[in-house]
């Protein structure tokens, strides 16, 4: 019976008798193993960064848009036109709700913002509340927020985006000077500091009015968005249900809004790209069954080339089972070897990533390691076995003639 | 040496080895038949997507109130304070470009029918929607072609919509009603299925002019105009730009040709495919390696043929050309048996899961059944090389 280390220094010994092939085989496992973990990472990598940019506008945040669609799973209605509009006053019924803390009632619309300069640019309107500072972790640069906490106030304040503010005054100086926006004048009272593109709301190329003179300007009442703010995220199902019940009574009884909570839009987004990754770590993962399948053949020569070396193991009295064990060791040193520069390679790949690109978490994912681990051994024992019997039913007479039968 | 001679040993030593050079190309085919597949879903997903938007026609050109982003919708479509009215819509038709406009308000009301209700999209749109977006009727008419403002109220349903209200009961001359305001039935448009998961029947259409009422909206939320076929987008886009600058003293809308769009979104998607196509090529790549192992491997079993080979004249040429074609030989049967692979279970996917959209990107797989080969020749050209620098006296004597 052979002893487990002396089979392992045998095994080991004769790959490293064959150098060249032992290095260009385990290779092939190398690019499989480092292919699957530096996709993975990749994909976790936008996941997670995707989830925390949701999760960085807080979990606890509800939308309520006007007009609901009862083909299920569809799209809400974008648009937002509906017979009985959201109102102000609903918004403002909303803050009454106990599990609510904070509500911002939202315009959009586009309007021309032109200074007296006579610099001109079509920008995006936001009308808001002051309460949108926290609801949406906006920062300002320069100046100060709206204040007005009375949203049906006309009040002739605007705050810029970096982006438009720079279009317009370039390097003067903007705060305190009027501007015109559409057909209405106010001032500049702050600046947004530049928060990049954050999923879906640039906030650097637009102007935030409060809604009570967003609704003047673009001579309309119906409110595009309000924005509740739970007090924590365990009432958000509790609050949702509130939202809708007290619109429900305000319009009449009838139940005509969509409401989505920022959890179930962080959950499909989720859910997406996870699936995505999965796919990518399945495609990149069939180059392992390719080295498994060049592994097999590998050994397949290598028994051809070593049949008289096989007969004289048997010889000396090797069991069938010796020489199973032998060939299957060395074919999944080849592997082990094969993974673990994979994995070195792919880590290191990752660790890369995340230098050169600090804000996108790129990190193999637990799962990413062990599928790619797990199925590049699976691939060295499968493919390895075949070959390893075969050794092993050699007769050790015919071997050593070396004529074969 | 000859022509005829070299392919024959190549295939000779090929044939030698028969489990040696199956396994290879095996692994080579794998990975052809990964990229090929691949490339068939891209492909299948590209053409689908195409479909979808070319179901409505391809001379169509959308303009809309504000900037525009590249796939259309803008802000400037919810609300503006230069918004694009019905006025527009009607000086639009002056022009003898145009064979259809459509200004088109959406939203969302409850529609009722006696005592059934049921909360739908509704499209204020003209008599020019069926031409334009290449819709058919089931049964009635489309809203007949009347002046804006004096557009009777009548309305048209949705298939899911009629069914939902009426069941299986003739809606035609029904009155119906939507809000406050009352329409009566004129029609019944065909099932037209989803669009980008929008239900595309689960709408009614009411005369635009009523949908402003309804809404209380005095802007429209886009115009649609069809172009007379042969026209170029560019051409009737600068026509329709002129008029609308005219009459609004700027420009203040974007138009969107649908041809333009198509153009971008075919691209991206020919990018994705090719991304997609790389992911596979990994496996290639790894094929590639078991040539270059099994080449190795040849090498040192035929140092002494390769000797014999060289005393009897053989240029290093020939030993080269000798082992790069055995490595191509290699590769291109693997990429033929991946092709025929993945061509395989493209009609197996079609037949099984006729959903599914994929499509055998032709120029692809032929590029990978060369890329194959190519792939054989480079693994095999390190061990080619070798193989021909070998001294024919040494490799006698390795025997």
């Amino acid at each position: 019976m052979l002893q487990l280390h002396d089979a392992l220094a045998l095994a080991a010994g004769s790959l490293r008798a064959q150098g060249k092939r032992s290095l260009l085989i385990s290779l092939a496992t190398t690019i499989g193993v480092a292919a699957v973990m530096l996709l993975t990472a990749l994909g976790e990598g936008a996941r997670q960064y995707v989830v925390g940019e949701f999760s960085a506008l807080g979990t606890n945040l509800l939308v309520v848009l006007p007009g609901r669609n009862e083909t299920v799973g569809g799209p809400p209605p974008v648009m937002g036109e509906t017979p009985r509009e959201l109102r102000l006053s609903d918004a403002t019924a909303l803050l009454r709700l106990p599990d609510v803390q904070r509500v911002v009632p939202i315009m959009v619309g586009s309007a021309n913002v032109s200074v007296t300069s006579g610099k001109e640019r079509e920008a995006t309107i936001l009308g808001v509340s002051a309460a949108m500072l926290e609801v949406r972790h906006l920062v300002v640069a320069t100046g100060r927020f709206l204040t007005t906490t009375d949203t049906a106030r006309v009040d002739a304040s605007c705050v810029l985006g970096p982006t438009l503010a720079h279009e317009l005054y370039a390097n003067q100086a903007a705060l305190g000077t009027w501007l015109r926006i559409g057909d209405r004048r106010c001032r500049v009272v702050g600046i947004l500091d530049n928060t990049g593109v954050s999923l879906g709301n640039d906030f650097n190329d637009i102007a935030l009015l409060p809604v009570a003179a967003a609704q003047a300007l673009l001579n309309t009442q119906g409110l595009f968005r309000i924005l509740v703010e739970t007090h924590d995220s365990h009432g958000i199902e509790r609050a949702a249900n509130a939202v809708r019940r007290v619109i429900k009574a305000r319009h009449e009884g009838e139940d005509d809004v969509t409401i989505i909570t920022q959890d179930s839009v962080v959950a499909t987004f989720d859910r997406i790209l996870r699936t995505i990754t999965l796919a990518v770590a399945a495609v990149s993962g069939i180059s392992l069954l390719v080295a498994g399948i060049l592994i097999m053949n590998v050994m397949l020569v290598a028994i051809a080339q070593r049949r008289s070396e096989i007969g004289l193991l048997k010889a000396l009295g090797a069991t069938a089972r010796d020489i199973r064990t032998l060939f299957l060791l060395e074919a999944l040193l080849l592997t082990v070897a094969g993974a673990a520069l994979g994995t070195l390679l792919g880590m290191t790949g990752a660790l890369v990533l995340r230098l050169v690109y600090p804000s996108f978490p790129a990190a193999v994912p637990w799962w990413g390691a062990l599928g790619a681990l797990t199925i590049s051994l699976g691939c060295g024992i499968i493919f390895g076995v075949g070959p390893a019997r075969r050794a092993s039913q050699l007769d050790p007479v015919q071997a050593l003639s070396a004529r074969g039968p | 040496m000859r022509v005829p001679d070299l392919i024959k040993f190549s295939i000779g030593a090929v044939r030698a080895h028969r489990q040696r050079s199956l396994l290879t190309i095996l692994g080579i085919a794998v990975g052809i038949a990964t990229v090929v597949l691949l490339t068939a879903l891209g492909e299948g997903l590209r053409q689908f997507v195409m479909g979808e938007f070319t179901q409505f026609g391809t001379n169509l050109i959308a303009i809309q109130p504000g900037k525009a982003s590249t796939f259309g919708g803008s802000v400037g479509q919810i609300s503006t304070n230069r918004p694009l009215s019905i006025d527009d819509a009607r000086a639009l038709s002056r022009l003898s470009l145009l064979d259809g406009i459509v200004p088109v308000i959406q939203g969302n009301a409850q529609v009722k029918f006696g005592d059934r209700k049921r909360r739908t999209m509704i499209f204020g749109v003209s008599a020019a929607m069926p031409r334009t977006f290449r819709m058919t009727l089931a049964s009635g008419r489309f809203l007949p072609n009347q002046d804006y403002e004096n557009a009777q109220a009548f309305a048209v349903l949705g298939a899911k919509l009629y069914t939902e209200l009426f069941g299986r009961a003739n809606p035609l001359g029904a009155r119906i009603r939507v809000g406050e305001d009352s329409f009566r039935v004129v029609g019944v448009m065909q099932s037209k299925g989803q669009f980008l998961g929008f239900d595309l029947d689960d709408t009614l259409y009411v005369p635009v002019s009523k949908a402003a009422a309804l809404f209380n909206r005095n802007g429209v939320h886009e115009i649609d105009v069809l172009y007379r076929l042969g026209l170029s987008s560019a051409y009737v886009s600068a026509d329709i730009k002129r008029l609308l600058i005219a009459r609004h003293g700027q420009e203040d809308f974007s138009l969107t040709a649908q041809d333009k769009m198509l153009e971008v979104m075919g691209s991206i998607l020919t990018v994705l495919t090719a991304g997609v196509a790389a992911l596979g090529g990994i496996s290639l790549v790894v094929g590639a390696v078991g040539i270059a192992t099994i080449m190795t491997i040849a090498l040192t079993e035929r140092v002494s043929e390769v000797g014999l080979l060289r005393a009897l004249g053989a240029t290093r040429g020939d030993i080269l050309r000798c082992f790069l074609l055995e490595a191509a030989t290699l590769g291109a049967i693997g990429g033929g048996v991946g092709v025929a692979l993945a061509i395989g279970v493209v009609a197996l996917l079609r037949a099984v899961a006729p959903t599914i959209p994929v499509q055998v990107d032709w120029p692809y797989a032929t590029a990978a059944l060369l890329f194959a080969s190519v792939i054989g020749i480079i693994a095999g050209l390190a061990p080619a090389v070798r193989a021909a620098r070998l001294d024919p006296i040494e490799a006698l004597r390795a025997e």
